[in-house]
């Protein structure tokens, strides 16, 4: 005696991978959502980079070429050359998490971190402090 | 026989039934959660940055219904916080106000009429350096200056970097007696009676005047946001209509121990400071020397790669994150526990951590 046919045991377990597969898309989300840099020109977005691992760039905004960004395989993003006299700047380091930033007063540019599809009001608001020293070509 | 067959398939396409009539509910709840989100209005984030005010980076962050919203709120801050920097500048004059440049100028020379909101900065500092014992000291300019001039040559041209010689901070260090800066309140000025003598309020102005700007904000009607300035963070009440807090992040300096890389505190109606000893700094012969200064050595404080405070009131916080800074590990959190309300972390430079009783509270749960 069966209390169940088996087509309903198909249906079950479709369901239930369905969740699986819902929750750990959702999780997956949770814990390492992709996320891309900003960045600022004097206020205004001069561009966008998506931050994957595994893609590395130098680059300059097309306003100031005194000033160099690298983004690292690990998917961070720094700033590596500035011809401004504190180098604050360089002194920040890698940032790579939603809610961080990055500037470089002087000239004028600004690096944030945002969550590539939106904040959904989870993400840290705003990260300070700094992971401290950290080995980067222009230090 | 038959009839049990028959109930056995009734039973079966009972529970079919029922899976179904389950993940329709399931999908119509899902449908309703979001129609619901559709047909109300949801406040949207926004986020506006400046790079003019205290020589760092201002960051403004809410949830309001539109943009308008924002960014009469963003200009109100600000404007306010524009004047504050203009009034505790002690390196530029602006047109017709007299500032702490203009004070510091006339050290030893005569009484300068200013700002109210100068007096009160003077008074609160003054207030904090008799509870600190002097560990944080707004009339340490001269010394402060040296440092200042010493770092920024050495930033310049790293290969000639050097240390400022002790005896020259020594004798600088003669006028720096905060109860010669002379304040008369009746006349609304301020006299520098030691012609030697400088102020510096770069350890309290940024955060004492992200909390006067804070309540100005709030007074008008902004009852929910972040101001962050240089790492001054004070959040005004929750991030939303459901009562949830802000959540700040701090990144914390490698330390070799169990410490996260990242601290997220859940806040509402408070303030956060972080110091830290990475961003402003210079080297000589392999060391790293830093802004702080200790009074007691007059060289940099040794003890943490950073401290940060968390308490209401935005100024206290600023002043409080330097003072602690100057004192060593346990002298700085028996410190802290003896305030009402005030919490406190540090991340020292030989390994290790310490957090007062109550600052993990605010650490959200990862």
């Amino acid at each position: 005696m069966k209390f169940f046919k088996k087509t309903d045991i198909i249906a079950i377990a479709a369901i239930i991978a369905a969740a699986a597969a819902i929750w750990l898309i959702y999780s997956q989300a949770a814990s390492g959502r992709p996320v891309k840099a900003e960045i600022y020109y004097y206020s205004q977005l001069v561009e966008t980079v998506e931050l994957a691992a595994g893609r590395e760039k130098v680059f300059s905004v097309p306003q100031d070429d005194d000033v160099v960004l690298r983004i690292d395989a690990n998917g961070s993003i720094q700033f590596i050359e500035s011809d401004c006299p504190d180098k604050v700047c360089i002194k920040t380091g890698r940032i790579h998490l939603a809610g961080q930033s990055a500037a470089c007063l002087p000239n004028g540019i600004v690096v944030k971190i945002v969550p590539a599809d939106g904040w959904n009001g989870d993400e840290p608001d705003i990260i300070i402090g700094s992971g401290g020293k950290q080995t980067g070509s222009a230090q | 026989m038959i009839d049990n067959i028959t109930a056995m398939k009734r039973k079966n396409i009972l529970a079919c039934i029922s899976v179904k009539r389950i993940c329709l509910f399931c999908m119509s709840v899902l449908l309703l959660l979001n129609t619901a989100a559709c047909g109300m209005r949801k406040p949207v984030r926004y986020e506006a940055t400046f790079l003019q005010l205290f020589d760092t980076k201002t960051t403004i962050i809410a949830y309001t219904n539109d943009k308008e919203e924002f960014a009469a709120h963003s200009r109100l801050i600000y404007d306010t916080l524009s004047e504050y920097h203009q009034l505790y500048d002690i390196y530029n004059s602006y047109e017709g106000i007299n500032n702490l440049k203009t004070v510091n100028d006339n050290a030893g020379r005569a009484p300068v009429k200013v700002d109210r909101r100068i007096i009160d900065l003077l008074k609160f500092s003054k207030q904090w350096h008799d509870k600190t014992d002097g560990k944080v000291n707004v009339a340490y300019g001269a010394v402060l200056r040296i440092w200042h001039d010493y770092r920024q040559r050495g930033m310049n041209d790293p290969d000639s970097a050097e240390l400022p010689p002790v005896d020259m901070l020594a004798e600088a260090a003669r006028h720096t007696d905060i109860n010669r800066i002379i304040i008369n309140e009746a006349e609304s000025t301020v006299y520098l009676a030691d012609p030697e003598m400088s102020i510096d309020v770069g350890a309290i102005a940024k955060g004492y005047a992200t909390e006067q700007a804070s309540r100005i904000a709030m007074e008008a009607g902004f009852t929910s946001g972040l101001i962050s300035v240089g790492g001054n963070v004070r959040a005004i009440g929750s991030k939303n209509a459901q009562g949830h807090p802000w959540n700040v992040g701090i990144q914390n300096p490698e330390t070799g121990e169990k410490l996260p890389d990242l601290h997220i505190l859940d806040i509402m109606d408070a303030s956060l400071v972080t110091s830290g000893i990475y961003e402003r700094y210079y080297t000589v012969d392999g060391i790293d020397y830093h802004h702080i200064i200790d009074p007691d050595t007059l060289f940099p404080s040794t003890d943490y790669k950073s401290v940060s405070i968390l308490c209401r009131d935005s100024g206290m916080a600023d002043a409080l994150s330097t003072a602690v800074f100057n004192m060593d590990i346990d002298q700085a959190v028996e410190f802290i526990e003896g305030l009402p309300e005030v919490e406190g972390f540090w991340v020292l430079k030989n390994g290790g951590f310490r957090y007062t009783s109550h600052f993990e509270d605010y650490i959200r749960e990862p």
